[in-house]
């Protein structure tokens, strides 16, 4: 047999758990209470029986020919009628005459039919107990005793229907294990609402857990049982780690850059001053000191995102990145008559990832949008088919078709005069991909360039 | 025009200061985000150059410090760490440009520029009044398409004038904008500057008004 189910489910093992124990209880107390019960039926019915017998052996007497009679009947109205289940018969045995027993008395309610019962000799005052078929072949218990009288062996019997005792029995028994029944499938309902109950915290605990995971949720939050609070404690702080060391990473990332731009500046005015430009000397190191800051933007721009990518629980509002952003452009562009238009659609989605890298993207994106539009920008946002569509278009002159792959490449500018590292749609590329999305460039219905941007939605 | 430069490393500091100084402005230099910061409050500069990274008092606080305090003069924000989030939280702060190091001086001179002729309201990179155009690319001034000949404080004079004409300008304004910090000022001076420079453009350009200042003659 196959219990695997039982390993990979808590709930399982505690309801198979409970409802063996509910099972063998529920056997053990009706095969009890039935024995018990029993018992008592046919002590009680015995007793009877035996009164009924003393009230016969006090009642018996002698006539004149030295015939037994009987000088009350028995108080049992069932000893007056017809095959009421409840006899009695006088049989003389020994003394007088011989073998086979005379029936001399016997009760109405024997009518013509007669008890046979086994020839016995209790010892005197004994009282013997038989089980017989009885008129019309229905069981009997029988209680019988020997009397003396007048050196006439006399034999009292009093006879009764077993089903008086059996029936009463068969009866409790039926209503007792309809109880158990009842009792048994109320105990389990209550065992599958404990365990189910019980075990609830654990399904909120894992709700928690998906939401951190869908980054709706930065650490799991609510209220757990004592049980289980340390864990969701312990996962929340390897949560809050994680964040951590993505900051951790990201500051000491911004460190080394300010700790490397600074001298890089002062190295590219030297090389960079009046009467320098010629200098062989000067001009190597100008160009150099550019090399170095490519690589240090674009390999530090690709540490911080290959850090948090990892992270569960991260969740972007773009819309705010989006305003923060034409908020930068509008102000340094204020001298020109560029229109920023951000379309309404997808107002309140959100980035599967970090804000910073978001910002990344997309400020690369808008600057090239705003450096090259002539007039106007559009930004709009869109959820296709569980994806977050960020697309950019300008009314610039546009990215001719065989150009457009090259500019994704790293430090490639397709225009010296317009400041910038040629860096800008390689990182946004990257960093795209590094989240399993994609950056693609096209012609712009505003006639200059489009950039679409996919990225994970939540 | 004058420029404040806020850098705390110093042979950077030394380098901006040159640079400007070479493009005809005047140049005062704080090495730390406190002195920046008071300077800025003090003193009257035509555009500041504040790095980001800077002891005692960083260089989001010093602007947002000057923006809360309702000083307008225009800000262009050096930055190191090349992030959008900077970019954004700056320009929040009341930045009006940005520039990432490193730098080539030609850029920051070029933006320096566009900032203050946005401050003046000039959409474009030459000044006109009446017969007098100022390139302030190449800080020339022509006269109908001749080159003026100029000193330097001839120059910081007329351009101050050119890039608030119509508006008459104090004595005392003149002499802070012409004039960095530490140097002695002497007001009488500018008068003399005015003297020489109206025998050099067309004559009733520079208007004296009675007890008030200069004005630059718009209509003229």
């Amino acid at each position: 047999m196959n219990f695997a189910f039982l390993r990979n489910s808590l709930r399982m093992r505690l309801l198979a758990g409970t409802l063996f124990w509910i099972t063998v209880s529920i056997l053990v107390a009706g095969w009890g209470l039935g024995k018990l019960f029993h018992r008592h039926v046919q002590a009680q019915f015995e007793a009877e029986l035996r009164n009924h017998l003393d009230q016969l052996t006090a009642h018996l007497v002698l006539d004149d020919q030295n015939q037994g009679q009987l000088r009350l009947p028995p108080s049992d109205p069932r000893f007056n009628k017809p095959l009421s289940g409840l006899y009695w018969q006088i049989e003389r045995t020994a003394g007088v005459s011989a073998h086979p027993a005379k029936i001399i008395l016997r009760s109405r309610s024997l009518w013509d039919e007669t008890l046979v019962v086994p020839a016995d000799t209790p010892a005197d005052g004994e009282i013997h107990q038989h089980r017989i078929n009885g008129p019309q072949g229905v069981v009997q218990r029988v209680v019988e005793r020997a009397v003396t009288v007048d050196a006439q062996s006399l034999r009292l019997i009093v006879a009764a229907n077993e089903s008086l005792m059996t029936e009463p029995v068969a009866d409790f028994e039926g209503y007792l294990w309809l109880a158990l029944g009842i009792l048994g499938i109320g105990l389990t309902f209550a065992a599958s609402m404990q365990v189910f109950v019980g075990l609830a915290p654990l399904r909120s605990m894992q709700d928690a857990l998906g939401r951190v995971r869908h980054g709706d949720a930065r650490n799991m939050e609510g209220t757990f049982p004592n049980e289980i609070m340390p864990l969701v404690n312990e996962l929340n702080s390897v949560l809050a780690q994680n964040a951590d060391v993505v900051e951790r990473a990201r500051t000491q990332a911004g460190n080394l850059a300010h700790a490397l731009k600074t001298p890089l500046s002062v190295l590219a005015n030297a090389a960079n001053a009046p009467g320098k430009q010629d200098d062989e000397l000067a001009r190597l190191v100008a160009s150099q000191i550019e090399a170095v800051r490519r690589q240090v933007d674009y390999h530090l721009t690709r540490a911080q995102a290959a850090a948090a990518v990892q992270v569960p629980g991260m969740r972007t509002a773009v819309e705010p990145v989006i305003q923060g952003l034409v908020r930068v452009m509008r102000r340094v562009h204020a001298d020109r008559p560029l229109e920023f238009v951000v379309l309404p659609d997808g107002a309140n989605l959100a980035f599967r990832g970090e804000k910073q890298d978001l910002q990344e993207m997309l400020g690369n994106l808008v600057d090239n949008a705003s450096k090259w539009g002539r007039s106007r920008i559009e930004i709009r946002v869109k959820a296709v088919s569980g994806k977050l569509h960020v697309v950019i278009d300008d009314d610039g002159k546009g990215i001719a078709e065989s150009e457009r792959d090259n500019v994704l490449k790293r430090g490639v500018r397709l225009d010296e005069q317009t400041p910038g590292t040629g860096l800008g749609l390689a990182i946004t590329a990257d960093l795209a991909r590094m989240y399993g999305g994609d950056l693609v460039l096209a012609k712009s219905s505003l006639g200059g360039t489009q950039a679409s941007l996919t990225l994970p939605l939540v | 025009m004058r420029i404040l430069v806020v850098e705390d490393e110093p042979t950077l500091a030394a380098q901006l200061a040159e640079g400007m100084r070479s493009a005809g402005y005047v140049v005062d230099v704080a090495h730390n985000g406190v002195d920046g910061h008071f300077m800025g409050e003090e003193e009257a500069y035509d555009a500041v150059v504040l790095d980001i990274g800077l002891p005692q008092m960083d260089g989001m606080t010093v602007l947002r410090k000057w923006r809360g305090a309702g000083h307008g003069l225009p800000v262009l924000i050096l930055t190191a760490r090349d992030t959008w989030r900077e970019k954004v939280a700056g320009i929040d702060a009341g930045a009006d440009d940005y520039l990432t190091k490193p730098f080539h001086m030609e850029e920051l001179l070029a933006r320096l520029r566009a900032l203050i002729r946005r401050a003046g309201g000039h959409a474009s990179t030459e000044l006109v009044c009446g017969p007098l155009t100022l390139d302030t690319r190449s800080s020339r001034v022509m006269v109908d398409g001749t080159v003026l000949t100029l000193t330097s404080h001839e120059y910081r004079v007329l351009a101050y004038l050119m890039h608030h004409q119509g508006q008459i300008i104090s004595r005392a304004e003149l002499t802070e904008h012409i004039y960095a910090q530490d140097f002695d000022r002497d007001s009488n001076t500018v008068e003399v500057f005015i003297a020489r420079l109206r025998k050099k453009v067309p004559p009733g350009l520079i208007e004296t008004v009675r007890g008030l200042g200069y004005r630059l003659n718009k209509a003229q």
